[in-house]
């Protein structure tokens, strides 16, 4: 089984879509789940309480846990002295602390089977400092830090913790980014061209499959940076 | 469950992680400079003792407040983790 938070759209339903294409079981994890066609779990991940409770009908279901990919995120792209405490807070409580939430609170399924991985998302705003990003780079930068350290404390039990941090995908993430900032960023890439969702479907993919193996504490990169 | 059965069966469980017949003491140490258990076989302790605490109809919370402080730490020592499991049986 493998547990997607955000699945309702964007990236983690795209996700969801592709895995249950290749028969994995998938359980979607997301605030709003009345649209949501796969098997699914209300939960806003900011909260640790829910978070738990997730994992413990996750737990009834008593599949193995094969994987967490931790799709769920929040953006705004603001310059820092022009961000609000509440969307700084928003911001910082659902891409990292979140994140961690699910992560740690997951983890001992895994640990227990000693067999998984995480998977969870950084951005191309952190490689590149990118302006008007900076709490929203500050958050996923965390998480970078987070999966790399944490990702050292779940080798022991053969767990692997990667992070792919995309450049700009088309999603309701991007709302008021013009094409011009989007190929600006396109351009500082090492392979220059826009990537979408079937590719970060595929290095999601790529994670999970055992190819992998020798891969953990990493940030793959959308494009090089 | 009352302390001294807690006692036994945190005192089980470290045997099993440790995989070795051992005198455990009370105040034994479980993490830090002279411990008893690495960070691998704290967490197969941990494991083991929600898989018993689930026998005994209770969760048990390993990321509680109580794993946090240096000085109340439950994981201070076998008694400290064993008054911790026996709090949390609720009996």
């Amino acid at each position: 089984m493998i547990v997607i938070t955000g699945a309702s759209k964007g990236l983690g339903a795209a996700i969801a879509e592709r895995l249950k294409s290749k028969d994995k079981i998938v359980v979607g994890l997301a605030r709003d789940t009345s649209q949501m066609t796969i098997d699914n779990v209300a939960c806003d991940i900011s909260s640790y309480m829910a978070v738990k409770n997730a994992v413990r009908e996750i737990k009834k279901r008593g599949e193995c846990l094969e994987a967490v990919i931790n799709a769920a995120g929040v953006a705004s792209m603001n310059m820092a002295v022009t961000t609000n405490e509440k969307t700084v807070q928003h911001l910082i409580q659902t891409n990292l602390i979140g994140t961690i939430y699910c992560c740690q609170l997951f983890a001992p399924l895994m640990l227990r089977q000693k067999y998984g991985s995480f998977i969870n998302f950084s951005t191309v705003a952190v490689a590149l400092a990118l302006k008007g990003e900076s709490v929203y780079a500050a958050s996923k930068a965390g998480v970078e830090t987070f999966s790399r350290t944490f990702a050292r404390e779940m080798a022991d039990f053969n767990v692997r913790v990667n992070c792919i941090a995309p450049g700009p995908i088309r999603t309701d993430l991007l709302r008021g980014i013009t094409e011009e900032q989007i190929n600006n960023i396109v351009s500082q890439q090492i392979v220059p061209r826009g990537f979408g969702k079937p590719d970060i479907c595929d290095l999601v993919e790529l994670l999970l499959d055992d190819k992998s193996a020798s891969l953990s504490g990493q940030v793959l990169n959308v494009g090089g940076i | 469950m009352n302390i001294e059965q807690a006692k036994e069966i945190v005192r089980q469980v470290i045997l099993e992680a440790l995989e070795e017949k051992k005198d455990i003491a009370d105040d034994d140490q479980l993490v830090g400079g002279a411990a008893l258990l690495d960070s691998m076989k704290l967490v197969e302790v941990c494991l083991a003792l929600e898989d018993i605490s689930n026998e005994h109809g209770f969760e048990f919370d390993w990321t509680s407040d109580a794993t946090m402080s240096k000085s109340r730490s439950m994981f201070r020592t076998v008694i400290s983790l064993a008054e911790e499991f026996a709090k949390q049986s609720g009996e």
